[in-house]
């Protein structure tokens, strides 16, 4: 199991019991356990099977249940996405397993990208979502839970199957849709009429980050994104959960703790998307440095929705108070001193 | 001395800020003594452990993991600036009473503003700097979010900038440490950066900038924190520019494109503060207009500049302190502390900016013209002040958070202070250009009575004191109550609507034509992006199966 | 001879499962997919992985033939379009398969590629939860098989996993949505 994976998977874990401890009163803490037990199963199988033909089989069942849990999208609507994400990718394989030229093997590159994507969920293959869905039952489930350590597994695998003249196109790729989410991610967080859309649209832009990450292939490129998913499961995740009585009562708050929510939604220092972004803008400039002019001014696109997502959170007592405090330490923590988790990463 | 007393001025406000905040949580406000402990501690740690020794002490711990050590230095560049942004905090958090939650917040703001100073690197500066700006925009909207307050997307693009310039030297120069990067990584693009970023984190800009508009809120006990922890970064970073480029900005292009800008805005300054309605409304124009002068001093790249830029960067600080603590009514407290803010002899401020005028002439060529545009910008502050004396008090702050008394002898000790120009300059200013200018810093000469120039000496003992007692002497002998002030006309009006306003409902009022409105309408695409179309996935994969085509 | 043959018989199937409405259809769709991958995968992977997909693939259309709509509902009216589809694929996948990749496995790249295509098209285009899964499982079935492009000696527990998850998807519950 890629290192990667594994520290993944314990964040995710961690990312579930505080789920099952803080939801808001009108969650169903059973439905939270089960499902966010059974979502980590399939995600810990996944980082678990040898080869990535085991990890299309494994995401392909992962889909399938998901699609059976009760919601309000349609069974056809929730099973679309994995089935064509593990259709392209085992697409991609082919094509990058066959003797051929070496357009072939950029196809399959085509195929493996665009099968992350639908997998996750983020542009092109954006997963259509329903603002009274339960989270267990959203696409936030794939952005937020099951897909970091999708992504991780598949890029891991990916990269050792493809040959060296795919590769720089698997990266390109990468940072080209990685570029497409952060700006659609971060306009589309503050310009949507609905604020649980905003709240994807969120997770979206951070994907954006972590898809520049992965491919910008050197240690930076790498620790960064891996930064990034660590946000999204002990931060974004966590946060978007608390939120959502007070989205469904439809109230919005500005106290203090409402921006520094904000802040940290931001990636502002000294949260851990700061320190994210260094090392992003790090590895940018070894690559090609004006890639990394154009990377700090999209980051700015991250504030005005963050502001409004902090405002979303209204105003936590009690429990959901003290998880807020908690969620806002841990990532001022990895902001400030994100070593050891890179470390345990090997990375 | 252990390299572990570095983290004593950081860690104090800290360790306080948690006790007030923990004992908060449980119900029991710890007050005023608290907050003033914890920022005074920071003070008391800057002098004992820099004023011994007067030499770098510096501690690096372990990596943090982005390519950064843990590398904190107390120099003479860090000891300046950490004691300019502790004293007003220190002052206002002893004697304005405020909320346990905001005094908490106050003191880890000032740890985030110390620890940027005192990092060792660009990289832990953007960091710092980065936290110091978020925990102030946190302060400002704890005390009245429907106040003024920085547009945060202004203050996070600087420290980001900030933090770009850090990597690129890392890469392109192996270390973003102050004392260790090569000169030659520092290029005029990477210098355009660092300068953009360092005159966005102070809000030097030749219009009305947040540095401004936070005197103008309702209470000004978060405005004062707020611009006594961030207001000096800017020009921190400018200072240590000079270090990473041994001595000198990349190219003189920057030394007079950076002290033209701080001349707009210091003339953008006094002419708003010239054609102001309250007396407040100057007021609020008196630390851009100090930084205005103090970024075209610094940017000049001679030491005799670089000291003055310090020296006015100090009496800003001072003024910070003044302007939060003054009550919005007529009397003599205002009238010293308008005094003190213009720059009458024989203050401080006088004698600052006379060094800074000739430090322009001796630096020669355009510069020298900029120095002459600095005396014209002088003397309308002077007009604006006398004009300002005369005006309305304005909205005025609680009473509870002014303490006339105080602001009071803070005005008259920068209005006095012209004789011990000297003594500071070369306490507390030398050892700045004697860090960051190392080859060019033994021409600052003169000693504690008189300061030397290229080309003069001025000797502020024996001119600034005779000045001194005549001002004393004038002010016994004159009735004060026989004054009657008056509002007086502007010199010259301001538009009521700059352009820059102007154009931003210009922007605002722009709209799509009709005929384009459904190409560019972002409901329509976000509901072709999300609705999960098979045809828009399908043509998705094509358009990446082409792409690479081209690669 | 048996190789490519084995390779229309999966192209067939998938084809099947396209422009099948109905749950007999579908499931005679899934058996000859079944069929057509357990004889590339006893060719190329041995007797096991031939028995597990095979298995994998009864299970899934034995049970297919007893949900879903009734009947077998094959070109239906309407279905005009998936033909053509299914013609057009197999003629590109012949083409990749055959003249622009080169191997030995060119039956099994043609059979992947079509079983994996049509399969996908049939999700996209279908709101019926039982032709969904149909094609989830020749999927399945396909990927399972992917293993043996590139390697000569590809291990069985791919295809046991996916005989397995095959199975698997014809119980999987299909619920209504709820209302919100």
């Amino acid at each position: 199991m890629p290192p990667e994976a594994l520290e993944l998977l314990v964040i995710a874990a961690a990312a579930l019991a505080f789920a099952v401890v803080f939801a808001p009163a009108t969650a169903s803490r059973r439905a939270l356990l089960v499902r966010g037990g059974a979502g980590l199963a399939g995600t810990a199988a996944i980082a678990a099977v040898p080869t990535l033909d085991l990890a299309l089989l494994v995401l392909l069942v992962l889909g399938a249940l998901h699609a059976a849990v009760a919601g309000t999208r349609s069974f056809a609507v929730r099973l679309r996405p994995p089935v064509i994400a593990v259709a392209m990718l085992a697409l991609g394989l082919l094509l990058v397993r066959v003797e051929a030229p070496d357009l072939v093997a950029r196809f399959g590159a085509v195929g493996l990208v665009a099968g992350m994507a639908a997998g996750v969920g983020v542009l092109p293959y954006l997963h259509p979502i329903e603002p009274d869905e339960a989270l267990t039952a959203s696409p936030v489930a794939w952005l937020g839970f099951i897909g970091p350590v999708l992504a991780v597994v598949l890029v891991f695998r990916a990269q050792g199957a493809l040959p060296i003249q795919a590769g720089g196109v698997f990266g390109g790729m990468l940072v080209g849709l990685g570029l497409l989410n952060m700006a659609w991610g971060g306009v589309a967080a503050w310009r949507t009429a609905d604020e649980v859309a905003a709240w994807r649209y969120s997770f979206v832009a951070d994907w954006g980050l972590v898809l520049c990450g992965f491919g910008l292939t050197v240690a930076d490129g790498q620790r960064a994104a891996l930064l990034v998913l660590a946000g999204l499961l002990a931060g974004r995740l966590p946060l978007y959960l608390i939120s959502r009585q007070a989205i469904r009562e439809k109230t919005t708050t500005r106290r203090p703790i409402n921006l520094v929510v904000a802040a940290a939604l931001a990636g502002s220092a000294p949260f851990v998307g700061f320190g994210a972004r260094i090392l992003l803008l790090r590895a940018s400039t070894q690559i090609y440095w004006p890639l990394a002019l154009v990377l700090a001014l999209v980051m700015l696109l991250w504030l005005p929705g963050s502001l409004r997502l902090g405002r979303s959170l209204g105003q936590p007592r009690g429990r959901q108070a003290l998880g807020v405090a908690l969620i806002l330490a841990v990532n001022v923590a990895a902001g400030l001193y994100p070593l050891p988790l890179l470390a345990a990463a090997r990375l | 001395m252990p390299s572990a007393v570095v983290v004593a001025p950081i860690a104090l406000p800290l360790i306080v800020a948690a006790a007030i905040a923990v004992f908060g949580l449980a119900g029991i406000n710890l007050g005023r003594a608290a907050a003033a402990a914890g920022a005074w501690s920071c003070a008391a740690a800057l002098l004992a452990v820099w004023v011994p020794i007067r030499s770098s002490i510096e501690l690096v711990l372990g990596q943090l993991g982005y390519g950064s050590a843990l590398d904190l230095r107390i120099d003479g560049v860090s000891f300046a600036f950490g004691l300019v942004i502790v004293t007003p905090v220190a002052v206002l958090l002893t004697l304005q009473p405020r909320p346990w939650a905001d005094s908490a917040i106050a003191l880890v703001g000032l740890a985030a503003s110390i620890a940027a100073v005192e990092a060792g690197g660009v990289v832990l500066t953007a960091i710092a700097g980065g936290t110091a700006a978020t925990v102030g925009v946190v302060l400002l909207d704890t005390e009245d979010p429907d106040a003024q307050r920085p547009a945060w997307g202004f203050l996070l693009s600087a420290w980001l900038a900030l933090a770009l310039v850090g990597v690129v030297l890392q890469v392109g120069g192996g270390t973003a440490v102050y004392s260790a990067v090569p000169v030659s990584a520092v290029t005029a693009p990477v210098f355009s950066l660092l300068a953009a970023a360092a005159v966005l984190a102070s809000g030097l800009l030749p219009w009305r900038s947040w540095p401004a508009q936070l005197w103008t809120r309702p209470s000004l006990r978060a405005a004062g924190i707020t611009v006594a922890t961030l207001f000096p970064l800017g020009f921190y970073l400018l200072v240590r520019a000079y270090e990473l480029g041994d001595g000198r900005y990349p190219s003189p292009a920057f030394n007079v494109l950076l002290s033209v800008v701080g001349l707009a805005v210091a003339l953008s300054a006094a002419a708003r503060a010239q054609a102001v309605a309250t007396r407040r409304e100057f007021l609020a124009e008196v630390v851009p207009g100090f930084g205005g002068f103090a970024l075209t001093a610094i940017a000049l790249s001679t030491p005799l500049g670089l000291v003055t830029g310090i020296v006015l960067i100090a009496v800003a600080s001072a003024l910070v302190a003044c302007l939060a603590l003054l009550p919005d009514r007529a009397g003599i407290e205002s009238v010293v502390a308008i005094a003190a803010a213009v720059g009458l002899p024989p203050s401080v401020t006088f004698g600052a900016r006379v060094l800074g005028i000739e430090a322009t002439f001796e630096a020669g060529d355009f510069l020298g013209l900029i120095g002459i545009a600095a005396a014209i910008t002088w003397v309308v502050w002077v007009v604006a002040g006398a004009r300002a004396i005369g005006l309305p008090g304005g909205r005025g702050h609680p009473a509870a958070e002014t303490f006339p008394l105080v602001a009071t002898s803070i005005a008259l000790l920068t209005l006095s202070g012209g004789p011990a120009l000297a003594l500071l300059q070369s306490g507390f200013a030398n050892p700045v250009a004697g860090e960051v200018m190392r080859s060019t810093a033994g021409s600052l000469s003169g000693g504690l009575t008189a300061i030397g120039t290229t080309s003069s000496l001025l000797p502020v003992v024996t001119l600034f004191t005779p000045l001194l007692v005549m001002a004393v002497v004038v002010y016994l002998v004159t009735n004060t109550r026989a004054i009657r002030t008056q509002a007086r006309p502007a010199l010259f009006p301001i538009p009521p609507t700059p352009i820059g306003e102007r154009i931003r409902v210009a922007l605002r009022g722009a709209a799509v034509p009709e005929e384009y409105r459904t190409v560019f309408s972002f409901r329509e695409l976000e509901a072709a992006a999300a609705r999960g179309n098979p045809i828009v996935w399908i043509v998705a994969l094509a358009a990446l199966g082409f792409a690479v085509t081209r690669y | 001879m048996i190789q490519p043959a084995a390779g229309i018989v999966v192209w067939l199937g998938a084809s099947m499962v396209v422009v099948g409405d109905g749950r007999r259809g579908l499931a005679a769709g899934i058996a000859l997919s079944t069929l057509g991958l357990a004889v590339l995968a006893f060719v190329n992977a041995g007797p096991v992985a031939a028995a597990a997909i095979a298995a994998g693939g009864v299970t899934a259309a034995a049970r297919r033939s007893v949900t879903g709509p009734a009947g077998w509902e094959v070109l239906a009216p309407g279905s005009t379009p998936r033909l053509v589809l299914c013609i057009a694929t197999a003629l590109v996948a012949f083409w990749i398969a055959d003249a622009v990749t080169a191997g030995p496995v060119a039956s099994l790249r043609f059979a992947l590629m079509t079983g994996i295509a049509l399969s996908a098209a049939r999700v996209l285009s279908t709101a019926e939860p039982a032709a969904q899964l149909s094609a989830s499982a020749v999927v399945a079935l396909c990927a399972a098989s992917v293993g043996a492009i590139g390697s000569s000696q590809p291990g069985v527990w791919p295809y046991v996993v996916g005989g397995l998850v095959a199975a698997l998807l014809g119980w999987i519950p299909t619920r209504s949505p709820i209302a919100a």
